[in-house]
């Protein structure tokens, strides 16, 4: 019922195109390319050995799915364009015109068929940054409109009322007072607090919208692990959104101004660090993609809050008893943060400290396969079918481990794993690393 | 310029071609933009970028190879071949004359590269993934390069065919830049960018496995 009307959309749309947009979104290109891209497309040897790295094309046969033809697609504009062979004889070097049939191809398979994780970036032959060239094209269509308007309302939610959820400002103070009641319960203490706008307050808590909307207790847990660490910590009234839908629109002053609303109310605040709760795009957003997006080196340190967990055990400041879960648990690593992110070991460190059988999924860490919520799939639900399918892999990665449950540091990876619990009926339960955590704290004696 | 024939003038004539068009190209790609990196790093690029070229290109290293090893050892043959036929091709231009038991192995390593060749072209061309993705340069940048080992194999038998290889020598450097082989460049640039991404993100090389973050 909804999914239809806004296909519309985007068909109307490619239908209405003029060559004033074709000229701005091959300039778009151009400039989102960079001289990486410039490379890259200059070093592909189409061989194709990419293919059967990717989760859509190991999950089906359909030929647009391997990441040699997504990169094969970007590259006949970019030869079209930017190549003298590919001017005078197009036909000899798969060069092609950006027209109505290939900016139709572009958005099917370049927004419908790619989760950005970066699996075939690091399996790559050459080592090609595929990510990068894609998410260029993607700015290409953003640039005239031909961005799925789905993910579209994603971004302009968060751009508008400054999250992604549109929740409104004491929606969301309402909850945090009420979540600072719960812990203040748990843990028998009355000055226990869920800051809001503390000034001058150590660190800077950032939260998915999903938590405060959908899993309050989840957003709890890190409050109660805080406590328990004595934690200098705030939350902020205004920007606490960690997500950042503009990394997978390619939309760079979009994205960077999102990013940047973080950066100002760190300052705003006066915290020494900004501490990006669990989400796998959040992070790759805001600790790699956003000083380039802004041309800024942050004055305070950027980490996951998966870190400092890692260092609350490390230094004795929080203390786990993992006989509070005897079942078997894995780990998913969301692409974002491990593959692309380069948190990889945290996780591990916590989790060991956290439960009694940790099983390692396989292939893991950075090859780790993506769940196949990423790259805006979750939102752009007009290819759900696809999305599910391309799961089927990490359906089959759970399944093989026999855990019971799933823990995942991203609260999108969260919702597509909970998907496939259902479509591959794993019977499994998924958690955050910081429910996990909460849940095996032994809080200090009051 | 004594010994300087046309033939070879024009080969190197072709192959200063080749280079400036390989430098003027990359200077084009360079002018798409290159910003100054801001984020603070977690890792080391050199030790990325040593990654990329070591560890990084071996089967362990990529699934692209271990999932594809007869394909991954029959390009890493038929490059080797390539690098050798070249160095052979500067003695022929230097009228330098190999001693005669080198001519067997040479042969050998030669004609097991076109052979690897003609196999990627064969795959090439009834693979469907690969025929979706390629198009008439894939097959002439591979004809060429099996031209020229052919040819170097002729010229080490047959007197009189060191001409055949010099004008296939030629045939190649001036289509180097024009097509897909360009890629014998840009791989450097690429795989440099490769090691700097993954070496300051702290991803490559891995850690090591369990160790405190
Ligand atoms: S980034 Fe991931 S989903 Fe996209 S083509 Fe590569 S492997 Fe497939
Ligand atoms: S593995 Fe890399 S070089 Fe080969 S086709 Fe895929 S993207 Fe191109
Ligand atoms: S949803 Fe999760 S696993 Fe998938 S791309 Fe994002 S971070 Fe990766």
């Amino acid at each position: 019922m909804t999914a239809e009307p806004t296909k519309d959309i985007l068909e109307e749309r490619l239908g209405r195109l003029t060559p004033a947009d074709i000229r701005k979104a091959v300039e778009t290109f151009r400039a989102a390319l960079g001289h990486q891209g410039a490379a890259d497309l200059n070093a592909c040897v189409h061989c194709g050995l990419c293919a059967d790295t990717c989760h859509y094309a190991l999950t089906s046969d359909e030929p647009e799915n391997p990441p040699a033809y997504k990169v094969n697609l970007v590259m006949a504009v970019f030869k079209r364009y930017f190549t003298r062979l590919g001017r005078t004889v197009p036909g000899w070097v798969g060069a092609r015109e950006l027209d109505e049939t290939l900016t139709r191809e572009w958005v099917d398979v370049l927004f419908g068929r790619c989760s950005l994780c970066g699996r075939c970036n690091l399996n790559c032959s050459v080592g090609l940054n595929i990510t990068a060239l894609i998410t260029a094209a993607r700015a290409a269509l953003t640039a005239i409109g031909l961005i799925p308007p789905e993910l579209q309302s994603t971004i302009t939610t968060a751009y508008t009322t400054g999250n992604n959820m549109g929740i409104a400002q004491n929606d969301w103070v309402e909850t945090v007072q009420w979540l600072e009641e719960e812990l203040q319960a748990e843990t028998g203490d009355p000055t226990a607090r869920m800051p809001l706008d503390l000034h001058g307050a150590r660190m800077l808590y950032t939260v998915n919208p999903r938590e405060p909307k959908f899993f309050p207790l989840s957003l709890l847990a890190a409050g109660k692990v805080f406590y328990a660490a004595g934690e200098s910590w705030t939350l902020a009234t205004d920007y606490y959104d960690v997500t950042n839908y503009g990394l997978y629109s390619g939309e760079a002053p979009v994205a960077g101004e999102l990013s940047d609303r973080l950066v100002r109310t760190v300052e705003r605040l006066g915290c020494q660090e900004l501490i990006l709760g669990e989400c796998g795009h959040g992070f790759n957003a805001n600790r790699w993609a956003a000083p380039e997006w802004l041309s800024k080196r942050y004055p305070f340190r950027v980490r996951s809050v998966l870190e400092l967990l890692a260092e609350y055990i490390r230094d004795g400041r929080i203390t786990l008893d993992p006989s509070k879960h005897t079942e078997p648990v894995t780990l998913h690593d969301p692409c974002n943060l491990v593959r692309l992110g380069g948190v990889v070991e945290a996780q591990r460190f916590v989790l060991r400290h956290a439960v009694q059988q940790f099983v390692e999924m396989t292939p893991n860490r950075e090859k780790n396969f993506c769940c196949g919520g990423g790259g805006g799939q979750l939102a752009m639900t007009r290819y759900a079918q696809r999305r599910l399918q391309a799961g089927r892999i990490k359906a089959d990665q759970i399944g093989a481990t026999a855990a019971k449950v799933v823990a995942t540091p991203c609260h999108n990876c969260m919702d597509q794993l909970s998907e496939l619990n259902k479509e591959y009926k794993l019977g499994v339960a998924i958690k955050t690393v910081c429910e996990l955590v909460a849940e095996a704290l032994v809080l200090p004696a009051q | 310029m004594a010994g300087l024939d046309p033939l070879r003038l024009a080969v190197l004539a072709a192959a200063a071609w080749c280079l400036a068009a390989l430098v003027f190209q990359t200077v084009r790609a360079y002018r798409f933009g290159r910003h100054e990196i801001h984020s603070a790093a977690a890792g080391v690029s050199l030790k990325g970028i040593a990654y990329a070229f070591g560890p990084g290109m071996m089967p362990w290293g990529k699934e692209s190879a271990a999932r594809h090893l007869p394909t991954y050892l029959t390009g890493i043959g038929y490059h080797g071949a390539v690098f050798a036929a070249l160095g052979y091709l500067v003695t022929v231009m230097s009228r330098v004359a190999l001693p005669a038991e080198w001519r067997i192995p040479l042969t050998a390593v030669f004609a097991a590269g076109a052979a690897g060749g003609i196999g990627l072209l064969v795959k090439r061309a009834v693979k469907p993934v690969l025929r979706s993705i390629s198009c008439p340069d894939d097959f002439a940048a591979n004809v060429l390069v099996d031209l020229l080992l052919a040819a170097a194999i002729a010229s080490l038998w047959i007197p009189g065919a060191d001409t055949v290889l010099l004008a296939t020598a030629a045939l190649l450097f001036l289509y180097i830049p024009l097509g897909k082989i360009r890629h014998c460049f840009f791989f450097f640039y690429s795989r440099i960018l490769f090691g700097i991404f993954f070496g300051r993100r702290g991803v490559l090389p891995p850690r090591p496995r369990e160790s405190q973050p």
